[in-house]
């Protein structure tokens, strides 16, 4: 066989196995029309190869028309199908062009079957032996050229120019590797061909026609663009895979996230009216899995009486792109009523359309059942509790809430919480409660103050305030609680009260005692006064002596004084009456009592030292409690000495600031025997008595008082001998220079 | 101070009373001492002084019971009159039993306080007076020699010379002289105003 046969039989061949292959692609991928286009084409290259072949072979000049003139028709798919491939594969040339290209073809198809023998030429004369390489010899036509073949070559220009046109396009267009390598290769195959064919028909070269090859490395310059096409797909395949794969695991951790968090994630496409919502969340909802679910379809599931919320609701969301939120209850597939909390955003279009509502629903039973809870827990508190938000609305209140106040619970959910306190407080309240949110902290009841609220009917209640601050989601609570002490005031009014019975019958028990002391204290002056007005008339009758009558009188005048002073103190000492606060120095008290006392501790032989603290602060308190409490001391003192020898009987009496500094204390310390340990205990308890003679009553009468003023009473034993008496009273706000300027509920 | 004329000492703590005591002693015609307590007093005080205390019991420290005793203890025989604001019975029991020359309550009367003080002094003076004879037959006695001493303590019990010269185996005459010589040193003429003698200065016949 001539190498010529095999040379064409191999072009034929590998554009026949290209169609092949490019037809199996797009057997495979029916969608891609370009890889049938391409296919096509290659069995025109084939055919195509074959009437080359034909041609070389012609014996005659008849035979090389007809041949001619029927490889019209494989060109003519050719370049329509290369237009095609062109629009489908680089998406790009200007349709006209390409219309312009088939139409001009398929004219100079026409033509060709018009004329004789063929579009070429007029007329083949004859056929030129050409002996070629090998001793091969080929037929090469020479004749007239048919000035038609113009219609043909101008569309294979326009088809070029197609090309270029389509190549830029795509290159402009950032595709550059197809632009370049397909573009390119049909701008350069075809131009050779092209060239080729005009120069063969014009007869300038004398050659046969040798399109074929072009077309060869045409279509392989274009399957190996496609091959490389397909290779990027196989991987971009591949990476789809391995991102699906990344995909579904993170949707599956987020379903697990948003299953684990009872949230449901929903989407609504606002302008189809069409809700989107997980298989299982379906279910969940009671919802088919293939029903399609409206808005209007999925509020069905809403509680009866939550639908106008949920329904307001949405009305707002679709008018803001914020975020809105609400809470409401569903009835679940199962019929079990669940608390939900939705959250949603809408997105908007550029018209201003809402297009879609994304969110998510929570359960949020769990934290409903715990408010529930919460709510009936503080209703059932044996204290009234209020719940201020920091706005100072009260938000929460109980049941001993409208006890204590008269208000119902609805009167007062939403007021400001002035409306509970005094008038007189109201003011301060304000300006309290923002300090207290400020540095918002658990204060116990009391906190040292006298706190009142203010009832319905404008009276006052004397309360105690504990104050809780409650971080939530909603910002800062603080809820109160409140207890009514009225009772407790009274009950401890009327405790003072005998308190104070109690110590003026003690007062005056204890004066019996001393009587004969006070007795010598009247009666020192009284003699004074007797006895200078009997030396005055002595001097008178020696003869007056004005200037000793003068000093006469004036010592009589001062021991009058004097005695009327014991006498005052005394009516003090025994009035019965309301117990009188004042501002006090202890070193008065000490002083008071060593002047009624004086000529007992004479006569018992007793010597007192005093160590008394200069600058004392004063304390607040009642003065003849407060002597008598120091006198029964100052007396047991005496008492304990009875059996020591004189020398011995020294009393040390001392005034003080302790507990650095907040309270002033006073001590008698004594000489005597001490108290038993096992005595130490009980010796402030009422009717415990060391003394034979004793009531048993002086101390625990000394402790109720120092108790009733605060303060401290208690003993301790000396190291060496005796014992020592304290009490302990708190300094007078005054002298603290702590003012307390305000109370009233302390929010 | 005078041995002849009195003071009256006046020892109470409380200023007005003191004051006011001493007032009305002077104004009666007294020489007054005061003193605001018995240290004081005792610092001051001299035991030749003719006159009496006026003392407050109830005093802080030293009290009147103590001073009592402190001025017993040092031999002095001051009359003293306390003066106390109570009816302190056991205090007034003791204090009289120690030697009071008189308790007064107050308020006292001017009267009541002047007669106690006149009836003290009056007894002082009688007290000093005797205190005087009495050293002065001391000083008599002094002067016997121990045979006359002898002598006299058998006079005083009223023996004969004849049973005392028996008594002492000496001749009646010895015992004569001795008798003799002791009335005239003790200044006697009499043994009656002899016994007498000897009795006040405790000396008892054998």
């Amino acid at each position: 066989m001539s190498w010529i046969t095999v040379v064409w039989s191999m072009n034929a061949a590998a554009c026949l196995t290209l169609a092949g292959i490019y037809a199996l692609v797009w057997f495979k991928q029916r969608e891609d029309w370009a890889y049938l286009a391409l296919s096509c084409n290659a069995v025109a290259g084939t055919v195509l190869t074959a009437f080359e072949l034909a041609l070389l072979r012609a014996q005659t000049t008849e035979q090389y028309g007809v041949i001619l003139r029927w490889a019209q028709l494989p060109v003519w798919v050719l370049v329509v199908s290369l237009v095609v491939f062109v629009r489908l594969y680089l998406r790009a040339g200007q349709p006209w062009l390409g219309w312009s290209v088939c139409g001009a073809r398929t004219l100079a198809l026409i033509l060709n079957f018009i004329f004789i023998p063929n579009l070429s030429y007029r007329q083949i004369t004859s056929l030129k032996q050409v002996s070629w390489w090998g001793g091969e010899t080929i037929s090469v036509p020479v004749g007239v050229t048919n000035p038609w073949i113009l219609v043909a070559q101008l569309s294979l220009v326009l088809l070029v120019i197609f090309f270029v046109d389509a190549a830029l396009t795509a290159w402009r267009r950032g595709d550059r590797q197809r632009a370049l390598v397909v573009g390119g290769a049909l701008i350069f195959f075809s131009a050779i061909a092209i060239g080729q064919v005009v120069l063969v028909v014009w007869g300038i070269i004398q050659v046969p026609f040798l399109a074929c090859f072009s077309y060869l490395g045409l279509v392989a310059a274009m399957g190996y663009q496609m091959s490389n096409d397909m290779l990027q797909r196989a991987q971009l395949t591949r990476q789809l895979q391995e991102s699906e794969a990344t995909l579904r695991d993170s949707k599956e951790r987020i379903d697990l996230a948003t299953k684990s968090a009872g949230l449901i994630v929903w989407t609504w496409d606002v302008a189809r009216d069409e809700v989107w919502l997980s298989e299982e969340d379906r279910a969940l909802l009671g919802f088919s899995q293939s029903e399609k679910l409206s808005a209007e379809r999925v509020r069905s599931v809403v509680y009866s009486e939550d639908r106008q919320l949920l329904s307001q609701l949405v009305e707002h969301s679709l008018t803001t792109p914020e975020e809105v939120e609400g809470e409401y209850r569903i009835v679940r597939g199962d019929g079990s009523i669940r608390w939900m909390s939705r959250r949603g955003r809408v997105e908007f279009n550029g018209d201003g359309q809402p297009t879609w509502e994304r969110g998510v629903l929570m359960d949020i039973t769990k934290r409903k059942q715990a408010e529930e809870q919460f709510r009936l827990v503080v209703d059932a508190a044996p204290s009234a509790m209020i719940m201020v938000n920091a706005q100072g609305l009260i938000t929460l209140v109980n049941t001993q809430v409208e006890a204590v106040f008269g208000y119902t619970r609805d009167e007062l959910i939403g007021r400001p919480i002035e409306i509970l306190v005094p008038e007189r407080f109201k003011s301060h309240h304000v300006s309290d409660r923002h300090g207290y949110l400020g540095d918002a902290q658990a204060r116990p009841m009391g906190a040292g103050r006298e706190l009142f609220g203010r009832r319905k009917d404008g009276t006052e209640v004397p309360v105690e305030i504990g104050l809780n601050p409650i971080h939530t989601s909603e910002g800062l609570f603080v809820l109160a609680s409140i207890i009514d002490i009225s009772e407790r005031k009274r009950a401890e009014l009327e405790a003072a009260h005998h308190r104070n019975e109690m110590a003026h019958l003690s007062r005056v028990a204890m004066l019996g005692e001393l009587s004969a002391s006070i007795a010598h204290e009247l009666n020192q002056p009284l003699s004074a006064i007797l006895t200078n007005a009997q030396a005055a008339q002595r001097v008178l009758g020696n003869g007056a002596d004005l200037a000793e009558i003068h000093d006469i009188l004036n010592e009589i005048v001062s021991e009058d004084k004097r005695a009327a002073e014991v006498i005052r103190r005394l009516r003090l000492w025994l009035k019965k009456g309301e117990v009188q606060q004042h501002s006090l120095c202890c070193n008065e008290v000490v002083q008071d009592v060593l002047k009624l006392m004086r000529s007992d501790l004479i006569n018992q032989k007793v010597a007192v030292d005093c160590e008394l603290a200069r600058s004392l602060p004063a304390v607040t308190g009642d003065s003849v409690q407060l002597q008598q409490v120091l006198l029964n001391l100052v007396v047991n003192a005496c008492d304990a000495m009875a059996d020591c020898n004189t020398p011995e009987r020294r009393l040390l009496i001392r005034t003080g600031i302790e507990n650095g500094p907040s309270a002033v204390v006073v001590s008698v310390t004594d000489r005597g025997g001490g108290i038993p340990e096992e005595k130490m205990k009980h010796i402030f308890e009422p009717f415990f008595s060391t003394k034979a003679k004793g009531m048993g009553l002086g101390l625990s009468v000394c402790h109720t008082i120092i108790g009733a003023h605060r303060g401290k009473l208690w003993v301790t034993n000396n190291a060496d001998c005796g014992a020592t008496f304290h009490f302990s009273l708190p300094i007078a706000a005054s002298d603290k220079e702590v003012v307390i300027t305000h109370n009233g509920i302390g929010l | 101070m005078s041995v002849l004329s009195p003071t009256v000492f006046v020892v109470d703590d409380y200023a007005p009373l003191r004051s006011s005591i001493s007032r009305l002693l002077r104004g009666a015609g007294f020489a007054v001492a005061a003193f605001a307590s018995a240290e004081e007093f005792l610092a001051q005080y001299d035991s030749q002084t003719l006159g009496c205390l006026v003392l407050d019991l109830a005093m802080p420290a030293v009290n009147g019971l103590d001073l009592q005793r402190a001025l017993a203890k040092a031999g002095s025989l001051l009359p003293i009159i306390f003066l106390t604001g109570e009816g302190d019975i056991p205090k007034a029991v003791q204090a009289m039993k120690n030697g009071a020359s008189d308790f007064l309550t107050k308020p006292v009367s001017d009267e009541d306080l002047l007669a106690a003080i006149s009836m003290a002094i009056k007894k002082d003076r009688a007290l000093r007076w005797e205190q005087a004879e009495l050293s002065e037959i001391r000083v008599r006695l002094a002067t016997l020699t121990p045979r006359e001493r002898e002598v006299l303590e058998y006079v005083v019990t009223g023996k004969l010379n004849k049973q005392i010269a028996g008594d002492l185996g000496t001749v009646e005459q010895t015992v004569k002289v001795h008798r003799a010589r002791v009335m005239q040193k003790m200044m006697v003429r009499s043994v009656a105003e002899l016994v007498r003698l000897t009795q006040r200065c405790g000396i008892n016949g054998r």
